[in-house]
């Protein structure tokens, strides 16, 4: 196989890097000057996220482990785009940028953006070593990279239905395993409890039910092409029976002003039977139910089948961050340097998780964090993240979720329940950028997911979802849907 | 007050335009010297970006830089006008103003008169300090306060339109009732901090008005009309002059919070329509485009009401 | 004040005694919602329990708020911003303002003319940045106060109370040979408290409120203003921050440690009001306007 050997070349070569990584990377604290300073200054550019990063320990950390020192400069919480688009505008240098998918398109086409090919075959053998050959798809312009893709965790899901099961138990109900027989369970509550039995939240409209239905990810390969979920003949399916459940008093009214702060508050004060929760909200959503009513206790809804008697869960492992160089920096080599040795195996775990036996142990082969070591020094680790390990990282990052054994427990049992299904990847995954796609997204989803909730609740008849469909092709939906096929066509073969 | 300064002038002197200019000047050179520091300020930071204006007339690449960026003339505005939704944005913009207007700019005046009429010191500080609260909670938490209240799950509101048997309303989520919802948590949240402008010109009252109205036995409420609101009027005034320069400027910031996809019909203004359009894909030119539409209608507005006022009572800004 | 009160009168005082009351409490009740929330435990927020009272008392969230550095760090910026901020608007609008209230000043309407102008037009973001950055202010604290000193609002205001205050004043000054800028300063400007408290509240608290300003120019941490802080917290808290950031999901502020937050970084404005309050009273023109 052409990718197993190249990947056994590229594990020696990493595995032979790494090793003398270790002996010429500085020992911490023994005067890391002295390698360091032949090795400028270099600034990079990162995403908001509320602490001060040049004052965390990480940052010191990747000082230490790199010799390189580093200035962060984040975009702000809101009006990011705005921002970044002022700066580049007006010449602002940075060595390193981290972006968004939308933010990284933008730049790349605008022409800000330095191609890497060069210097990553030249000085990123770790870089080469550390990503799949299919996230580099993500990154290519018309055969030039223009950045490192950063994928996240690997395939998990998020948010699955849970439920009060102390209610079902009393009233004697099993767990559904379809849409129709959801129904028939939150009718039951309803009657019994009195109360809107499905509380749900205006961001988080698709999953779980979707899913059953057969509206699974964004783009979804139908018959070899390529279908935009808003085209879906089962959109409607889906958008009848949600407004069903709305108009019947069995999901609440309220949908589309809730937050998830809003929803959990419901279901934790006993206004909601069930709703699709997040496993990061879990632990406090839990602790604030059963603080409430001692007696409560919260049951997993499997993931419902569909009409061909099986569950499938949709995931999208596109890539979420981009690192770029800028043409304006003056040290792009430096910058490829230490995205490099970022990425060294060694240096990379210790950057993401800490050193064993200080801030993480393994245990079955599972990594667990030591805490509150791991909190104190790795809190925001993530944020200065540039390009994952990705064989690793998955494994590396669950770390994270096992800081607290309620999310834990949560986090599992959801992937758990997926598993079992059908987990349908996205296949736009792995598409590198495609210019109607990326220019039209946003308004695209902000457009499509208005118009949903407007259905769900009833405030526009489903009859006119296809003159509704027809605004959302005018609008941009058609040549993102042209320009995705034709892209799809030339991997399918 | 001319002819008080006049006798710098030679009088005996041919009086041309240029001297009395010169003369009038050199008379007031100080008070324009205390100009300069105003106008250099606003010369640097208001005026030398004011080139910006013209990005509306251009197709804007902030890459490019803006010489780059080739004119295209009204394109932008023919985006805007030919738009399907424009007249119904416009429509909900002009609509929600005047309700704005109509309702929420006599609030302050109206609660400032009340308090002007609060005898105790103690009390009437203390409130003046509590209604201004609001003022000083972003929009996002106004907003979150306002569904708790209003929900039709558990809401005080729908609790007590319950107990006197009326069916319950989703304020948040009903055509016909959201724009209220809207005027009343922006008069919750700015009424207080708005009758400020006009407490302090109460203090500019000469307070033997009052005496001598007493003595000739005139009760509160004439008081109130002949000497407290003609001593508050230059102030109503300005503000509504310059009130009406925000007109389409429904609170694009509040309904970008409260509104959702449900009531788009009666919400939908020109700057929330502009957000959602623009999501994504920042169209520098058509943002701008939209402003100067707006500035456009603000500036003959001020203009024109400052004429009006002008004529028919005597005072305008300027 | 030995009048008799009739009874519509006294009808009156009721109602509106009443009436202030209710309003006072509307507007205070969220207030102390957030209070009860700041003490509360974070499972009792969680769950919307928390009304007028704390449920589960705890001071942990202000002790965790007050040892922030990043919080307190905001906190002194913002002290810092409105304290010279305010200084530098007030004195540079009223100097503005008063040759602009004097009818006998050349060229009066086109000046005015010209402020008005700045409210409804502007040249927009870009090359406002594009100036900013060329006088070196981006991630300047000045950048913060000096845009902002001139601002033709508050300057209006002071305007029109000039012009209500009676000539006579100035036109005796004048006759004993006081210079307009020492018109302004000796027999204007005293007179002017009511307004001049006015323009410095609106000053104090438009600098303590704005975060618009701080998110464009500022990304230095060590300038950043409390209410810039105080965005970002709630901002990377929200649903709409956190949909696609499993990472920052993990980190989320707790609600209760959000309304600490948002009461520490109202506070200090609010103190600024009741001090003001001294200078709105009636009669600052009694025994100053004779015959």
């Amino acid at each position: 196989m052409k990718k197993g050997s190249w990947l056994a070349i590229v594990l020696v070569l990493a595995i032979a890097l790494a090793a003398c990584g270790n002996n010429s990377a500085p020992a911490p604290g023994s005067g890391s000057g002295g390698d360091g300073e032949g090795n400028p200054n270099l600034t990079m550019l990162m995403q908001y996220s509320l602490f001060d990063p040049n004052a965390d320990p990480v940052a010191k950390n990747i000082e230490e482990a790199t010799g390189y020192k580093v200035t962060y400069e984040m975009l702000p919480a809101e009006s990011s785009d705005e921002k970044l688009n002022l700066m580049v505008a007006n010449k602002q240098n940075f060595d390193i940028m981290k972006l968004g998918s939308a933010q990284f398109y933008k730049l790349a086409t605008a022409g800000a953006l330095e191609p890497l090919n060069d210097l990553i075959d030249s000085q990123g053998p770790n870089i080469k070593a550390a990503i799949k050959e299919d996230s580099w798809e993500s990154v290519t312009i018309d055969g030039k990279i223009y950045a490192i893709p950063e994928t996240g965790s690997g395939i998990s899901v998020g948010e699955e239905l849970v439920v009060r099961q102390d209610w079902m138990d009393e009233l004697g109900l099993k767990h559904p395993t379809t849409p129709d027989e959801l129904y028939e369970v939150l009718k039951a509550i309803k009657k019994a409890k009195n109360i809107v039995p499905l509380t749900g939240t205006k961001d988080s409209i698709y999953g779980d039910i979707a899913a059953a239905f057969g509206v699974l990810n964004d783009w979804n390969d139908v018959d070899g092409k390529l279908l935009h979920k808003a085209e879906l003949p089962q959109m409607k399916e889906f958008l009848t029976y949600m407004n069903k459940l709305y108009s019947e008093g069995l999901l609440d009214s309220e949908m589309p002003i809730n937050t998830s702060a809003k929803a959990i508050e419901k279901f934790s004060s006993g206004n909601a039977a069930m709703i699709k929760l997040a496993w990061w909200s879990a632990s406090s959503g839990e602790a604030a139910l059963v603080k409430n009513f001692p007696e409560a206790k919260i049951g997993i809804i499997p993931y419902l089948v569909g009409k061909d008697g099986k569950s499938s869960i949709g995931v999208n492992l596109a890539t979420t961050w981009f690192i770029a160089i800028p043409k304006i920096s003056k040290h792009k080599e430096h910058a490829i340097k230490l995205l490099d040795t970022k990425l060294k195996k060694d240096i990379f775990i210790k950057l993401a998780i800490g050193e064993e036996g200080v801030h993480h142990e393994v245990k079955d082969g599972k990594y667990y964090p030591i805490l509150p070591k791991f909190n104190d020094d790795l809190t925001n680790a993530s944020s200065y993240m540039t390009g994952v390990n990705e064989y690793d990282y998955p494994a590396y990052w669950q770390a994270r979720v096992r800081k607290d054994p309620v999310l834990q427990s949560y986090y599992e049992a959801f992937q758990e329940n997926a598993a079992k299904g059908n987990i349908v990847v996205d296949p736009m995954s792995i598409a590198p950028p495609i210019d109607a796609v990326s220019k039209n997204k946003q308004k695209l989803t902000k457009l499509l997911d208005d118009t949903v909730l407007m259905y769900i609740a009833g405030a526009q008849s489903i009859d006119s979802y296809d003159t509704f469909l027809t605004q959302w092709m005018a609008e941009g939906g058609a040549e993102s849907v042209k320009e995705a096929n034709e892209w799809y066509q030339t991997i399918s073969k | 007050m001319k002819s008080a300064t006049a006798p710098l002038d030679k009088p005996q002197a041919k009086r041309n335009y240029v001297k009395r200019l010169a003369a009038d000047v050199k008379r007031d050179w100080d008070l324009y010297a205390l100009l300069v520091p105003g106008i250099l300020f606003l010369l640097l930071f208001k005026y030398a970006p004011m080139y910006g204006i013209t990005i509306a007339f251009k197709d804007f690449n902030i890459f490019d830089g803006y010489d780059a960026s080739p004119w295209v003339g009204w394109k932008h505005f023919a985006k805007l006008f030919s738009s399907p939704d424009f007249l119904h944005v416009f429509q909900n913009t002009v609509i929600l103003s005047f309700l704005k207007i109509g309702i929420l700019f006599p609030l302050p005046i109206l609660i400032a008169l009340l308090l002007n009429e609060l005898r105790r010191m103690l009390f009437k500080r203390a409130i003046q300090t509590v209604i201004y609260l609001p003022h000083f909670l972003s929009w996002v938490i106004v907003s979150g306060l306002f569904i708790d209240l209003l929900s039709s799950n558990g809401g005080l509101v729908n609790k007590a339109m319950a107990m006197i048997g009326l069916e319950p309303i989703s304020f948040f989520l009903d055509n016909s009732v959201f724009r209220g919802v809207l005027i009343t948590s922006a008069g919750w949240k700015e009424t207080g901090w708005s009758t400020i402008v006009y407490l302090a010109a109460f203090a500019t009252i000469d307070p033997g008005l009052y005496e001598a109205a007493k003595i000739d036995g005139a009760g509160r409420m004439k008081q109130l009309w002949h000497i407290t609101l003609p001593g508050i009027a230059p102030i109503i005034l300005l503000m509504f002059i310059l009130r009406l320069g925000s007109i389409l400027e429904a609170g694009t910031e509040q309904i970008l919070v409260m509104y959702n996809p449900t009531v788009y019909k009666v919400s939908d203004v020109i700057g929330t329509y502009v957000y959602r359009m623009g999501l994504g894909n920042q169209d520098y030119s058509f943002t701008t485009a939209v402003g100067v539409f707006e500035s456009v209608i603000a500036f003959t507005l001020v203009l024109a009401g400052n004429a009006l006022s002008r004529k028919y009572l005597q005072r305008g800004i300027w | 004040m030995t009048v008799k009160t009739s009874f519509s009168e006294k009808l009156f005082n009721f109602c509106n005694y009443l009436f202030f009351i209710l309003v006072g409490l509307t507007t205070l009740l969220p207030f102390v919602n957030l209070i009860a929330k700041s003490f509360s435990s974070e499972a009792a927020v969680i769950s919307g329990k928390v009304n007028l009272l704390p449920i589960g008392f705890q001071t942990g969230t202000y002790m965790y708020v007050l040892k922030d550095s990043m919080f307190l760090n905001s906190l002194k910026n913002s002290i810092l911003l409105a304290i010279v901020g305010t200084a530098l608007g007030l004195f540079l609008t009223t100097i503005t303002a008063y040759p602009l209230s004097r009818v006998q000043l050349r060229g009066r309407k086109w000046f005015l003319l010209m402020f008005i102008f700045t409210m409804l037009f502007s040249g927009g973001l870009i090359p406002t940045y594009l100036l900013m950055q060329n006088i070196g202010l981006v991630n300047q604290f000045p950048v913060l106060f000096l845009p902002a000193a001139i601002n033709v609002f508050n300057m209006l205001i002071i305007k029109n109370y000039f012009e209500g205050l009676p000539d006579g004043l100035e036109e005796s000054a004048k006759l004993d040979g006081a210079s307009n800028i020492r018109v302004l300063f000796s027999i204007v400007l005293p007179l002017s408290l009511p307004v001049l408290a006015t323009i410095a509240l609106f000053f104090a608290v438009a600098f303590w409120n704005d975060y618009f300003t701080s998110m464009i120019y500022i990304t230095n941490q060590d300038f950043k203003p409390l209410q810039l802080y105080l965005k970002e917290l709630l901002v990377s808290s929200s649903s709409e921050f956190l949909k696609d950031n499993v990472d920052a999901a993990l980190n989320t502020t707790p609600q209760s440690i959000q309304a600490a937050s948002i009461l520490l970084a109202t506070l200090p404005i609010l103190m600024v009001y009741p001090f003001l309050q001294k200078y709105f009273v009636k009669g600052v023109l009694v025994g100053s306007v004779k015959g």
